[in-house]
């Protein structure tokens, strides 16, 4: 790797979910001062499917379709905010258990999706054994989601003014089972991630986002409260079951008293995030009501319904990555809406990268970037680098500085 | 033998994919290795509509694999578009753009379906390979 | 960022004292949800193109909004700008979603930038340039985010008028060798 003095090089960093082979177009340009970054120019990748644009021709129902498919994590939460938007703009009112239903599929999901991250940073940090060791655990979540939805990822268990499969009492047992499951490997997966002195050196103090630069960039979800910001739209805001719950919003300070804002904060964070997820579906198994799971069961009624909608609705849930929003305006002339906007959480969390990157050794990019879960395809973006001198890092090279970087300091 | 895989930012596939090779499928006891560079693999597994910045880029990675090879499509989106089949930002299926031996639909494909598809390319190659 | 608990009432009340008469169409909107039907709360209104700035800069002397995003319409004669904010965040279920639309119209799609107020703001506002054709003063960075090179400028992907991606489409399925 060759480096002059000044330095405006250009890397394009692949960044995962995953493995090795994975890619994410991100591109960083970077300005180098010795090992450390001294200025950082965001470019986004290319995924721009034209999904809100293909939504502008079907009917709300093949939307959330369409909708599910703008990411394979956080494939219910778009749906479920769009259900909330046209439920906002048709006045549709959803009755109770599917309210509770809804919560308790946005859980199972966040546990997933946190349990996929967790693997993640462990492989960026170098330890393949968490990863496997997390997706094992994983793969029993899937397991329950197969036996709940019918699938493991592409649910399709959203439907607008409700949900589509009731959880009948024989299926409670099953549910409770896996719950303790989790809560064994909750501390199995904590002593890993907490307790290990090479985690802690790796990740204390790397990529801090102040609580200043948190607020001003507008950053959500599990990057943002790791910073000490209370964001959180199941607290603030009353939909689904959440405002019935024991609900608060949680931060690093619960766990360890103090708040850094560095990538150790965010793997805190999306741990304790786990441990309400659990504690959340068991309260709703124990508070759930009896009654319907939608609230117009024929669906050329519902259809009819929304064609004659003239009426503009917001609707926002909160992904596993952050805050999700979706506007939908149905003009009440055709079935199809009017205009819908989707923004996923990662759109939010890229502009903080800057400020985390900054003063950062390069062989801490994966881990930073990692810490912020993002998702790529959810944020469809776009990348042009131009510039200056060009030389490429590809994945395995930046992959194999960070994982030296753990074997150094591991000795 | 080795897979190289290249994401056309298809989340969902590219997920089933990696839990294939996680203990619960473990598609590496068949001998089956995913490796990041198109040069040391026999079969190219792509997943996800292919958008148009990516077309040269997707052959320029076919043409660095060594002979013989394979290529597996992997989900609906690069069959036949699935619910992007209309997008202004897509160029058309992927076996317009490259041969295409195993398709394998899903939307995502379950990672047992990845692996039988894998296993049928490899005896695809074995054939060929039986035949020269 | 105050700890003072906003109601609806008074955000408005809070914007349409200083700006009275540029301020229309509000409409404040409460869903109930739930067995215990807590409610969630909506204020849409219009804000003018000429004091949007000022309004927003009055808003966050009340308190610091966390910008969600800002989506567009194409309205015919009209493109429509809705910026979704929300303040109130960190009180337990007291949070308000406040949208705040403006007009533009198509003879002069201009809008001043608030990304010196909200640096946030930066990304949404440089999708709307793309998405939708409108020009925003004094913003740092006017590049693309989403849509790619090729196509040209000129071809907005959001208007449903003749600058719309219509040419650019096809049916996947349909395509022959």
């Amino acid at each position: 790797m060759n480096q002059k003095a000044t330095t405006k090089t250009t890397y394009h960093i692949p960044i995962g979910p995953i493995h090795p082979a994975l890619k994410e177009p991100v591109y960083f340009e970077f300005e180098l001062a010795g090992e450390r970054i001294v200025d950082v120019n965001v470019k986004l990748g290319h995924v721009h499917r034209g999904i809100e644009w293909a939504g502008m021709r079907r009917n709300p129902i093949q939307v959330l379709y369409l909708a599910e498919r703008i990411c394979g994590i956080c494939s219910y939460c778009h749906p479920a905010a769009f259900a909330l938007a046209v439920e906002a703009a048709a006045d549709i009112q959803v009755p109770e258990r599917a309210e509770y239903l809804r919560v308790i599929q946005g859980e199972l999901e966040r546990i997933c999706s946190h349990m996929l991250w967790a693997g993640v940073a462990a492989h960026e940090i170098g330890f393949d054994t968490v990863l496997y060791l997390t997706w094992q655990i994983r793969e029993r979540a899937l397991d329950l989601t197969e036996y709940l939805t019918g699938n493991r990822v592409t649910k399709a268990i959203m439907m607008i003014g409700g949900i589509r499969r009731d959880i009948t009492n024989d299926m409670l047992p099953r549910i409770k089972k896996d719950m303790l499951y989790f809560k064994d490997n909750f501390e199995k997966l904590r002593h890993v991630f907490l307790d290990d002195k090479t985690v802690k050196m790796r990740s204390q103090g790397a990529g801090i986002l102040t609580k200043d630069d948190a607020i001003k960039l507008c950053a959500v979800g599990p990057t943002t409260r790791a910073s000490g910001v209370k964001k959180d739209v199941r607290v603030g805001e009353s939909y689904f079951a959440y405002g019935d719950l024991d609900m608060k919003c949680i931060t690093p300070k619960d766990l360890t008293g103090t708040v850094n804002g560095d990538v150790y904060d965010r793997i805190i964070q999306r741990l304790l995030e786990v441990k309400q997820a659990i504690e959340l579906i068991e309260e709703c198994i124990d508070k759930m009501p009896s009654g319907d799971i939608v609230a117009e069961p024929k669906i050329p009624k519902l259809l009819s319904q929304l064609k004659k909608t003239n009426g503009e609705g917001v609707g926002r849930h909160e992904a596993p990555r952050g805050e999700v929003i979706h506007y939908v305006k149905l003009d009440g002339k055709s079935e199809c809406p009017y205009t819908w906007k989707v923004r996923a959480p990662t759109y939010n969390n890229i502009l903080p990268w800057i400020p985390m990157l900054m003063g950062e050794q390069i062989a801490d990019i994966p881990i930073v970037a990692a810490s912020t879960d993002p998702c790529m395809s959810c944020t469809n973006r776009v990348a042009v680098v131009s510039s200056g001198r060009k030389y490429e890092l590809t994945k395995e090279q930046l992959h194999n500085l960070s994982i030296e970087k753990t074997r150094r300091l591991m000795k | 033998m080795g897979i190289p895989l290249q994401l056309w930012f298809m989340q969902w596939c590219d997920i089933e994919i990696i839990a294939a090779l996680c203990p619960r499928y473990d598609v590496e006891r068949f001998g089956i290795r995913l490796v990041g560079s198109p040069r040391h693999a026999d079969v190219l597994l792509v997943t996800g509509p292919v958008t148009r910045q990516m077309v040269d880029k997707v052959k320029r990675i076919y043409e660095q694999m060594p002979d013989p090879k394979a290529v597996i499509c992997v989900g609906n989106c690069g069959n036949t578009g699935d619910v992007f089949y209309e997008s202004y930002n897509l160029v058309g299926p992927i076996n317009n753009i490259l041969p295409v031996d195993v398709h394998v639909i899903g939307c995502p494909p379950r990672p047992e379906a990845i692996i039988n598809a894998v296993a049928k390319a490899w005896v695809k190659l074995e054939t060929l390979e039986a035949k020269k | 960022m105050t700890k003072k608990k906003l109601t609806p009432e008074e955000v408005v009340k809070y914007l349409k004292d200083e700006f009275k008469t540029k301020i229309k169409d509000v409409k404040i909107v409460k869903r109930k949800s739930g067995s215990k039907k807590n409610e969630s709360k909506y204020i849409w209104m219009k804000v003018d193109k000429s004091v949007f700035k000022q309004a927003i800069k009055h808003l966050c002397k009340l308190q610091f909004p966390h910008l969600a995003v800002a989506s567009g319409n194409d309205l015919d004669k009209t493109i429509e700008l809705i910026y979704h904010f929300t303040l109130n965040y960190d009180q337990r279920l007291d949070e308000i979603v406040l949208n705040i639309s403006v007009e533009l119209p198509k003879s002069d799609p201009t809008i001043d930038t608030i990304s010196d107020i909200i640096p946030g703001a930066l990304i949404t506002e440089r999708e709307k340039m793309e998405m939708l054709g409108v020009k925003i003063d004094g913003i740092p960075d006017d590049r693309r985010v989403f849509v790619p090179e090729d196509i040209p400028v000129g071809v907005y992907p959001w208007r449903k008028d003749k600058t719309g991606p219509d040419k650019f489409y096809k049916n996947l399925h349909e395509v022959k060798k």
